[in-house]
């Protein structure tokens, strides 16, 4: 294609890299969309009036829109949490039972100190599920650091267990009569401020200033050199004195804590108390919004966008169209395929 | 450099499509009306952005009704459903939006926001987890009316709707109990709720009134609708020697199943469709007839008359209904049975009049005393005879 | 507890047990040919929906458990195009699939939710005939019941015994060793993806048709995860897989017993030993540095073009 001369500028090279990535991915979410029109008119319904509904609910209003951005907050903040270690090449699948732990100590705190004002009770419950997020993949990280254990093995092993702790309390200490699945409603201290009278929360801010931290750390500090390097070759960074071990667990911790805020989000943003079995694969879907993007902040927040109007404009089919509200996870899943499959018509040609 | 145009071109096309698609003018789907309750729903509202077309006369009132369930389960979402509908075949210009399996509370609030959005301007929220989004919500919709079912709270547009289950629980406890040989029944329960507790404290009164010795089992499964740990839970009790089951669970049909498959009996609740489930061991069962009371509540939304009332009805007015007999039921039991719901509908026999003993041995209902309708619901003890615990 | 309760600890946890049981063996052979099937819930969920369906359609359940099986196999098939052809991650992959798989399962369920099927027919244990009704219900099975042991050994013996299993183990061991010595390892991880999701298939039919008798969004609450933890439990055997199963079913079962006997010990906490219980095999394991895991599990094999 182009190379760089001095007919051809730099920012002009770049422009046309963005132009076929663009081309590229607005491709196969079409694909998509053709896949899963096809689905529709199988079942008799209409595609093009379903299409239409998703996408002037998700977008065509404010209300709407705030949804987008309300399903885009957990998975904007579990991407993360696999984005970090994945650089390690630190497979961190275990973000689901990590956002479960930081749910449940987050919980915690808010059901215990109920008296403390909220500037103080969020950090605390901040802290608290960031705790039980990192300790709840320290030992999947430690375990792989000695050798022992994949760590895929391990944290999908932890995923199955957490929600069974978080069900133990719920229907334990902190169950009453008035209460089936889920505890009491946190009291307004500890629930995270909304803005302008959307569901939209503070955890979007956090996220985002997150991400901005992320790309900033990977790309001009010290650390994020010595990660690239592990990452690339574990045996020459170690001979080369970076202590390959200890970023192994520390990353990992620091993946988990972040899944932690994602729980307690949920818990103190969305939800607003601890439901039993709350995540439907949001976790899973952090990951696979991470893998898809290579771990790239802006990969991340574009395909999150993608998934968050797809979603949202499923709960708007659910009643136009008569579909089950989990009929969307075809379209959701067509979509991952897709990009999964890399058609080599729409392949990058390289030059 | 041809494929790539090509590509563009492609993209265009597929894009404009959608578009034109998305920006011409759409029919405005008729909204279906359901038949048969047996069959699946297939409710359209009209797109936001369309104007109805003007051979169509607007519908006087749109309802959104949300369950936490399918409403083909032949149990509690089914029951609700065919009181919702019952509203549209008495009210013919009222239009019905429907949202089913919305178990949690915030997509409760999505749904619900949706159908307001739709037009929705009376909303039934039928599980026991939409109550609290639904009070939220009425609070940022005054214009909008939310009635719930099986709740407690109340607001100036905000009141719930139930029926009376404890003395229908009674009446089946006096046939179940009547039924058993081993003396041993099996309850299974979804959670140790503080009405899920009554209604297995109710079964165990109405059957020790025909038969002192007998006793419940509870089995919990932890969720509404889980149907492997309901059959868990159903052949777990009938290995400890259970002959009758019975379960407060969104849909009977899998407990009514598995007892039929080993032979015991079983005694439906939530909706009267479960009956088909166990042909040879039904003894009976009782659900939710809430159909005429929905349509007189929609029919005050729509004069305007509404005002919160704290809804409350049982047998006697046609609220909830008992079960046909199965073919097992011997005719002197099935007289008996009729006399006592007979008495209860005339109030000669009240449910849990005192004195009322837990398992502990402590007196919960003093003598002379009734428990209120408020402590029923946080009731957190068993009566004695209930094997199980109550937390 | 009566013997009647301990018989039907037994009882229940061979019930519950199958439809595990089925499933890992599929997923023993995935594994064993070096896949990772993360979307195993999603595939289950296919297949019970799919089961039900035709079983309620056509009012014959066997014809529903094959359709089950099918199902699984050619679910397994988006998979295998993923991961073999298109040289994806797996574990991506899977994810994937799981979430296609609930949206799938529940269009494809939704016309049925709450039908009523007949169910798969229970015959007795042979020789049991004279006992009162109340322990023969215990142990009247059904077909697939019957076929799960000798599935285990149908599978042991593909696995170590025919020349197509020892293919797979070598291509499940190393890819392109296996490639130089003349075998075809993207045939081999088709053919195992198709064979494990047909006997997937068939522990999805069991839930659905033979045992819990209805069909509802997400019935299979997890037990795709619970499979992937048990090939670990069992070392990637299927022989060890049948204790395996026996095991995480009967501590629900023995879960609900002592609930019923009022001893108040958590169902929750209970049903996460088993998970514990593989955690620390596996930790046992890794100290001796004897990994019993096929080598290339979960590596993406790019063929020598």
């Amino acid at each position: 294609m182009s190379e760089t001369t001095a007919a051809h500028p730099r920012s002009l090279v770049l422009r046309q890299k963005i132009l076929n990535a663009a081309i590229r991915y607005a491709m196969m979410v079409l694909l998509a969309l053709l896949l899963f029109g096809i689905i529709l008119l199988i079942s008799g319904k209409n595609p093009f009036q379903s299409y239409k509904d998703i996408f002037t609910h998700a977008l065509g209003s404010a209300y709407g829109f705030s949804e987008v951005l309300v399903a885009m907050t957990p998975m904007l903040i579990t991407a993360l949490a696999v984005a970090l270690p994945s650089r390690l090449i630190l497979i961190n699948v275990g973000v689901e039972g990590q956002l479960y732990m930081g749910a449940c100590f987050a919980t915690w705190g808010a059901l215990t100190f109920q008296h403390l004002p909220a500037w103080a009770l969020l950090p605390l419950m901040v802290l608290l599920g960031m705790i039980g997020g990192s300790l709840w993949a320290f030992i999947p990280g430690y375990l792989r650091s000695l050798g022992i254990v994949n760590e895929t093995i391990t944290t999908l092993l932890l995923n199955s267990v957490a929600p069974k702790i978080v069900s133990f309390f719920v229907f334990g200490f902190w169950h009453s009569p008035m209460d089936t699945d889920k505890t009491a409603y946190f009291v307004p201290a500890a629930r995270l401020p909304t803005f302008f009278g959307t569901r939209v929360d503070l955890s979007l801010v956090i996220v985002l200033v997150l991400l901005v931290v992320f790309w900033f750390v990977m790309k001009y500090t010290r650390w994020g050199l010595e990660i690239r390097a592990i990452g690339g070759n574990p045996q020459a960074a170690r001979r080369n004195g970076i202590p390959v071990n200890a970023y192994l667990v520390i990353i990992m911790c620091i993946g988990g804590a972040i899944a932690g805020l994602a729980g307690m989000a949920q818990v103190s943003g969305y939800y607003g108390l601890l439901l039993a079995n709350f995540s439907r694969g949001t976790g899973y879907m952090g990951f696979l919004i991470s893998w898809l993007s290579f771990g790239d902040p802006i990969g991340i927040l574009l395909v999150s966008f993608v998934v968050a109007v797809i979603v949202t404009g499923g709960n708007l089919l659910q009643l136009t169209q008569g579909l089950p509200f989990a009929v969307i996870n075809i379209l959701l899943a067509i979509t991952l395929f897709v990009v999964l499959a890399r058609p080599t018509f729409l392949k990058e040609k390289k030059s | 450099m041809n494929n790539k145009l090509l590509y563009i071109f492609a993209a265009i096309v597929v894009s404009a499509t959608l578009l034109l698609s998305a920006c011409g003018p759409a029919e405005t789907p008729a909204p279906e009306e359901t038949a048969a309750p047996t069959a699946p729903p297939a409710t359209e509202a009209p797109p936001p952005t369309e104007a109805p077309t003007p051979t169509e006369t607007p519908p006087c009132l749109i309802i959104g009704a949300l369950y936490g369930g399918p409403i083909t389960d032949a149990g509690y979402n089914q029951a609700m459903h065919e009181s919702v509908m019952a509203i549209k075949q008495n009210i013919d210009c009222v239009q019905i939006i429907e949202a089913e399996n919305v178990p949690d509370e915030a997509g409760a609030t999505t749904t619900m926001e949706n159908m307001i959005q739709q037009g929705a301007k009376m909303i039934i929220a039928t599980a026991f987890n939409h109550q609290y989004p639904a009070l939220a919500l009425s609070q940022s919709h005054p214009d909008v009316i939310f009635e719930h079912a099986g709740g407690w709270e109340m607001g100036p547009n905000f009141a719930n709707f139930y029926g009376k289950p404890p003395e229908a629980w009674y009446l089946m406890g006096v046939a179940a109990g009547k039924m058993t040989q081993t003396n041993k029944m099996g309850f299974v329960a979804a959670f140790p709720l503080g009405w899920t507790l009554t209604f297995v404290n109710a079964f165990e009164l109405g059957a020790q009134s025909v038969n002192p010795a007998v006793e419940t089992y509870v089995a919990f499964t932890f969720a509404w609708g889980d149907s492997a740990k309901e059959a868990d839970a159903t052949n777990s009790l009938i290995n400890q020697g259970c002959d009758v089951i019975t379960m407060h669970v969104d849909s009977p049909t899998t407990v009514i199943g598995t007892a039929e498959s080993r032979g015991a009996y079983s005694i439906g609740f939530q909706s009267l469709a479960a009956q088909q489930f166990a042909p040879e061991y039904w003894i009976s069962g009782t659900g939710f007839t809430l159909g005429g009371k929905l349509t007189w509540l929609a029919s005050t939304v729509l004069d305007g008359s509404w005002t919160p009332i704290f809804l409350r009805c049982g047998m006697a007015d046609g609220c909830m209904a008992m079960a046909p007999y199965g073919p097992k039921v011997p005719q002197e039991v099935q007289d008996y049975v009729n006399q006592v719901k007979a008495d209860l509908e005339a109030g000669k026999i009240v449910v849990f009049t005192g004195p009322v003993v837990d398992q502990d041995g402590t007196v919960r209902v003093a003598e002379g005393e009734v428990l209120s309708d408020d402590a029923m619901s946080a009731v957190d003890w068993f009566v004695q005879g209930v094997i199980g615990s109550p937390k | 507890m009566t013997l009647l309760s301990i018989l039907g600890v037994i009882s229940s946890a061979i019930f519950s047990g199958t439809s595990l049981l089925y499933t890992t063996l599929g997923e023993v052979i995935h594994e064993r040919s070096g896949i990772v099937n993360l979307g195993l819930e999603g595939v289950l969920l296919v297949s019970a929906s799919t089961g039900f369906a035709v079983t309620s359609l056509t009012g014959n359940p066997y014809l529903g458990v094959l359709a089950a099986a099918l199902a699984g196999g050619l679910t397994n098939m988006v998979l295998g195009y993923l991961v073999v052809t298109r040289n994806g991650n797996q574990l991506a992959s899977g994810l994937a699939l799981m979430f296609f798989g609930f949206g799938l399962s529940a269009l494809i369920g939704k016309p049925y939710v709450g039908a009523k099927i007949n169910g798969l027919p229970r015959i007795l244990l042979p020789g049991l005939s004279d006992l009162p009704r109340v322990y023969t219900s215990l142990f009247k099975f059904d077909i697939l019941i019957y076929m799960a042991i000798p599935a285990a050994f149908l599978v042991w013996w593909l696995l170590f015994r025919t020349r197509w299993g020892l293919s797979l183990r070598a291509v499940g061991e190393n890819a392109d060793t296996a490639f130089a010595s003349g075998r075809n390892p993207r045939l081999i991880r088709y053919q195992a993806l198709f064979v494990g999701g047909l006997l997937a298939g068939l522990g999805a039919a069991h839930l659905s048709i033979a045992y819990a008798m209805n069909w509802t969004e997400y019935m299979t609450a997890g037990r795709g995860f619970i499979a992937v933890a048990l090939v670990i439990f069992s070392k990637w055997h299927p022989l060890r897989a049948i204790v395996g199963a026996l095991l995480f079913s009967a501590a629900v079962a023995f879960q609900l017993l002592l609930q019923s006997s009022g001893v108040h010990v958590s169902p929750f906490l209970l049903d996460t030993i088993p998970y514990f219980l593989t955690l620390i095999v596996l930790i046992a394991w890794g100290g001796t540095r004897k990994h019993a895991a096929p080598a290339s599990l979960g590596r993406v094999y790019h063929g020598t073009e």
